[in-house]
């Protein structure tokens, strides 16, 4: 009788923590999920070059080139009062303009809530508008006639993009590697890189950032940089072929590279530092401007 | 038998399924002959035509505003409304048009390009001070068409920014942050160029800095304005 009560008093006790067991286990794969957020994925079928705008508020938005004709979005959201609509024109044929914005549910939702990361793999000659205000876009092989980026304060990255390019950020540094065809980048106080260029038009504009330029530049090519205060960092190749045109009101003049000097414009209504030559033949036209920054020009 | 008890027979069968199409006005024979011989679909008749009579002397009520929403809003998710194109319908799509400020100040921009790019005649400098027929020349016409038309662009920008101070408390704190500090930085090169010029008038790279730096702080201050009006 006692052997019996102890074994139901056992049982008795195995049971709620066995049960206890079994719901950690079930709540657990919900708590992951939680924690992952909510994710939502689509894939539409598009003509070849689709125009793709993206209007988020923060949050990381990833976009990359494929060969497929179709437009891929993974879409990751924080919280469940904020939702990614989607807009695809014309609505019931290959879209042609494909249109994902953030809204909040709640316009109460503020701070990190509002985050939506966006990944989308678009085609090669997408046309892509993307603005993301506190957040980070990164674009990668894309071949587009017109791409056009904004944020406030997030990093812009750019790799392996041919077509026409424009980007502005408030405060967000700039990246662009290996970008053929027109860059036109603009920041007022981030810092602007350009890596492995290989661009025939590129203007650069930055108030208190510093430009960071390293390549080689095209025949032909057009290259104007300009930067208030901040510092200018040329570094090309002994062969790079190219006329010379810098000046700077307050800053320094440093020049590394052997230049034939052209008969400097009689100015005498300025003052500034300047510095009027060619390197080699002077295949490409470079201007390079600064308020009080230094403009330094090096072999690589 | 109680007379008056209904005896429904066949022919109020067909009275009824040809009463509609009569009172529509279509030739039915059938239905004024029946109602002389039937008294209950007489009745079923004269209070039929009660109704339409007095249905017609109901006011039109308009329906509230909110059913033409649901209406539209119901078309818009069955995507109804194709997209017309045309130039306008294109060009009306830029939220940033409807915003009398912006517009002002991008208005005052483009006059400002016209006035940079308009040739004009000036006079021929002494040879001793002659420019090079280069980048040279383009800076000094700028510079000088600038001190002509600095006062609207600086107005503008005030103007820009007595709205972004009564409406930069709405921003997000590190955005607010951001532009703060673009806007600190854009106004130190303002002063500077300013400082600049009034010891060297003629220098036109520090005309050309100034001219950039309040048309860019008329950029920031807009594209401030635009996020909290997107908000």
């Amino acid at each position: 009788m006692a052997d019996r009560h102890q074994q139901i008093t056992k049982k008795a006790t195995a049971m709620p923590f066995g049960l206890g067991i079994i719901l950690c286990s079930l709540a657990l794969p919900g708590i992951l999920v939680a924690a992952d957020g909510n994710r939502s994925e689509k894939t539409f079928e598009t003509t070849p070059s689709p125009r793709v705008t993206v209007s988020n508020m923060t949050g990381q938005i990833l976009v990359r080139g494929w060969d497929k004709p179709q437009v891929h979005i993974l879409c990751t959201v924080i919280s469940p009062r904020v939702e990614v609509d989607s807009e695809v024109l014309p609505p019931n044929e290959l879209a042609d303009k494909i249109h994902f914005s953030t809204h909040l549910l709640d316009p109460l939702t503020v701070g990190k809530d509002q985050t939506a990361d966006y990944s989308l793999d678009v085609p090669m000659g997408s046309s892509l508008e993307i603005r993301n205000p506190q957040g980070s876009v990164r674009i990668e092989k894309l071949q587009s006639d017109d791409t056009s980026v904004e944020t406030v304060g997030g990093a812009i990255l750019i790799s392996d993009f041919s077509g026409h390019l424009f980007v502005r950020s408030i405060g967000g540094n700039i990246d662009v590697t290996r970008a053929s065809g027109r860059v036109e980048a603009y920041s007022i106080t981030g810092d602007l890189h350009f890596v492995s260029p290989e661009t025939s038009k590129l203007r650069a504009t930055t108030t208190s950032g510093r430009i960071f330029f390293e390549g080689d530049f095209a025949d032909g090519g057009d290259y104007s940089l300009s930067a208030y205060s901040g510092d200018m960092d040329i570094v090309c190749p002994r062969s790079a072929s190219f006329e010379l045109s810098a000046k700077t009101v307050r800053g320094k003049l440093e020049n590394e590279m052997p230049m034939t000097i052209r008969h400097q414009p009689a100015t005498p209504l300025s003052s500034a530092n300047s510095l009027f030559g060619t390197h080699l033949t002077g295949k490409a036209t470079v201007s390079l401007k600064s308020f009080s920054g230094t403009i330094r020009i090096r072999q690589r | 038998m109680d007379d008056t008890r209904r005896q429904r027979t066949a022919e109020c069968d067909c009275f009824e399924l040809e009463l509609a199409a009569y009172l529509e006005g279509e030739s039915r024979p059938f239905v004024p002959a029946h109602l002389r011989e039937c008294r209950f679909c007489k009745v079923v008749f004269e209070d039929l035509s009660r109704l339409r009579t007095l249905a017609r002397e109901l006011p039109l009520e308009e329906p509230s505003r909110a059913v033409w929403s649901n209406i539209r809003a119901q078309l818009a998710t069955q995507r109804a409304f194709a997209e017309t194109a045309g130039v306008w319908n294109w060009f009306w799509q830029w939220d940033f048009l409807r915003r009398p400020l912006p517009v002002a100040t991008f208005a005052c921009m483009l006059i400002l390009g016209c006035w940079f790019t308009a040739p004009r005649n000036y006079p021929q400098p002494e040879p001793a001070a002659s420019l090079a027929a280069s980048r040279g020349e383009t800076d000094l016409v700028r510079s000088m068409a600038f001190a002509g038309g600095a006062t609207g662009l600086e107005q503008a920008v005030r103007e820009l920014e007595a709205a972004f101070k009564a409406r930069e408390r709405s921003l997000a704190p590190d955005v607010k942050a951001t532009y703060e500090h673009s806007l600190s930085s854009l106004d130190a090169s303002i002063r500077e160029c300013n400082d600049s010029l009034q010891r060297e008038p003629g220098n036109s790279l520090a005309h050309e800095y100034l001219f950039a730096a309040y048309s860019q702080k008329a950029e920031v201050l807009s594209s401030a304005l635009e996020i909290d009006e997107g908000r």
